[in-house]
């Protein structure tokens, strides 16, 4: 574990960086976001950049602007000051090469699996594109463990199943990040560790880069290679915690020494900044 | 810590839960429609027996079941109350598009835009407030005595459900799934055809079976006031005649009229929007 405090004005000098594992995916730079006049600052020069394959988790306590963040990210919302790059351009709406999946499956109920799945590719690209990729969503129906599920309405779905098509229809755009908004936050606790077994799964398989929004601590230590802990009011990174447990990651490591020191020591800095 | 395990004859005994479900609501369903019908049925004899009321304005369920069935022969021989049957149900299944098609566009306009929302509502909620029985002579006026004023006065009355049913139902669209199709870079188009409009069926239907039941009064209370050639005009001369039977009997039909709207709208719903569950009040499916 290796830990940087960003300091007595948190953001405000340079960019905290990550040990260059790959090249810059995703960088946030001296991003604010003010509501109401100014008054209501949700997020302070925030800075951020998550490299090449790396998966990033995002925790804080709540109110602290993280899915304001990420809404920003996936170019929902612009923002006050700074800028969002993805792979060197500036986010400034939509963007076909982020995926994103939020804390509710938001599954079609009228359409079946396979066809949530191919929703991003006729939205994009009409019906006959998301015909001729029906291949594709299929085979990742069964990444997932869901072939034979293709014909399925969301209805006949379970939770833990639903939010496995969404991860398909996440996915099939083939996006350079991923976003993830408490991905697993609805479901119960045996599932959700299960999904997230299964999401580092998906994400080293494709070497995706993913940036994820969550309120467990042991969940966000669990998936990242780096991990950001946000203060609120206003919201800014107050620190940055590189995690090097060794992968794959299965959830007997939660019981290990290591990974309890980690959870210990976010836990005190959640704590710390409970009390500003 | 030790876990101490009984193994007293009494605990092992099984513990029987006493039903908790009341006497009346186990009684199968067929049963209790069928002595909660003859009870009605019954008070309704016993009323008209014990002559509470004169037979001349309160026909006895007798004489009205004989009176419906006198009309069936008639209705399937084609004689006046078929034609008067044929006119009203023109009238109801006309009125009802034109004001499923309006209601639907103009819901659509006042749950997708800001414009319809802010400018356009504000004067349907006065227009809904109208009475709008009042207006039949001023559509007699305008289309005349024939079946044109009974469609209008049907139309009149049933649109501004489906009105506000179909803005509800664009609105009822979830937000997360309003966001993930802006993520995707949906048009609003898009939006509102592969999310919105779908999300906003089991809204629209609701609102069309209430139009159904309101273009029959519709239509009914056009040919009250407007006349015509429809059962409403037939209701009202028996009523005049003192044909309080005939009444009973034509207002059945009505109903019938009324219900077979209803059930058909019932069944095109199940069909297209299978996905969502049964509505509590749906009768047919319960």
């Amino acid at each position: 574990m290796a830990s940087h405090q960003t300091g007595e004005r948190p953001g405000a000098g340079e960019p905290v960086r990550s040990p260059p594992s790959g090249s810059a995916v995703l960088e946030v730079k001296n991003l604010s976001k003010t509501y109401a006049r100014n008054q209501v600052h949700a997020l302070d020069r925030i800075n951020l950049t998550i490299r090449d394959g790396q998966f990033a988790s995002i925790i804080g306590p709540s109110g602290c602007g993280k899915s304001t963040l990420l809404k920003i990210m996936a170019g929902l919302f612009p923002p006050s000051a700074g800028q969002v790059l993805l792979t060197g351009t500036p986010v400034q709406g939509p963007r076909p090469d982020i995926g994103m999946m939020f804390q509710q499956a938001t599954l079609l109920p009228w359409r079946t699996s396979l066809d949530n799945v191919l929703l991003p590719i006729e939205i994009r690209h009409g019906s006959r594109a998301a015909q001729s990729r029906r291949g594709l969503a299929g085979e990742l129906l069964s990444l997932v463990g869901l072939s034979g599920f293709e014909k399925a309405y969301p209805g006949e779905l379970s939770g833990g199943m639903a939010q496995r098509v969404a991860i398909c229809r996440m996915l099939v755009t083939e996006p350079s990040v991923l976003l993830l908004d408490e991905p697993f936050g609805a479901l119960d606790e045996l599932t959700r560790e299960r999904m997230n077994e299964e999401l580092q799964r998906i994400c080293t398989e494709r070497s995706a880069t993913a940036f994820m929004v969550t309120h467990s601590i042991a969940e966000a230590v669990f998936l990242a290679d780096v991990l950001f802990v946000m203060s609120s009011r206003p919201g800014r990174i107050s620190e940055v915690i590189e995690i090097d447990l060794p992968r794959p990651r299965d959830f007997s490591v939660t019981t290990e020494p290591d990974f309890g020191k980690i959870v210990h020591h976010v836990r005190q800095q959640l704590d710390l900044g409970a009390q500003l | 810590m030790t876990t101490q395990v009984t193994t007293d004859d009494a605990a092992d005994a099984p513990v029987v839960y006493e039903e908790t479900e009341s006497l009346l609501d186990r009684v199968p369903r067929a049963v209790s429609i069928t002595v909660l019908g003859l009870l009605g049925l019954g008070i309704w004899q016993a009323a008209v027996s014990l002559e509470l009321i004169s037979r001349i304005l309160l026909p006895g369920p007798a004489e009205t079941f004989g009176e419906i069935v006198e009309s069936a022969a008639g209705i399937v021989a084609r004689d006046h109350v078929f034609d008067a049957l044929w006119i009203t149900t023109q009238e109801v299944i006309l009125g009802f598009i034109a004001a499923a098609a309006l209601g639907f566009g103009l819901g659509v306009v006042v749950g997708e835009t800001k414009f319809g929302q802010r400018a356009v509502m504000p004067y349907l909620v006065g227009f809904n407030a109208l009475p709008k029985v009042a207006f039949a002579p001023v559509f007699v006026a305008w289309l005349g005595f024939g079946i044109n004023s009974k469609i209008m006065m049907a139309l009149f009355i049933a649109f501004f459900p489906v009105i506000v049913d179909t803005a509800a139902g664009l609105a009822s669209a979830d937000r997360d799934t309003v966001m993930l199709f802006r993520a995707m870079g949906a048009s609003r188009w898009q939006t509102l055809r592969k999310l919105k409009l779908p999300a906003a069926l089991p809204f629209i239907f609701a609102g069309l079976k209430t139009a159904a039941v309101f273009s029959v009064v519709g239509a009914v209370v056009g040919e009250y006031l407007g006349g015509g050639k429809g059962l409403g005009e037939l209701v009202r001369l028996s009523a005049q005649q003192l044909r309080i039977d005939r009444v009973f009997a034509l207002i059945f039909y009505l109903s019938l009229l009324g219900l077979a709207l209803f059930a058909v709208i019932g069944w095109i719903e199940r069909k297209i929007v299978f996905w969502h569950r049964a509505d509590p009040t749906d009768v047919a499916s319960a």
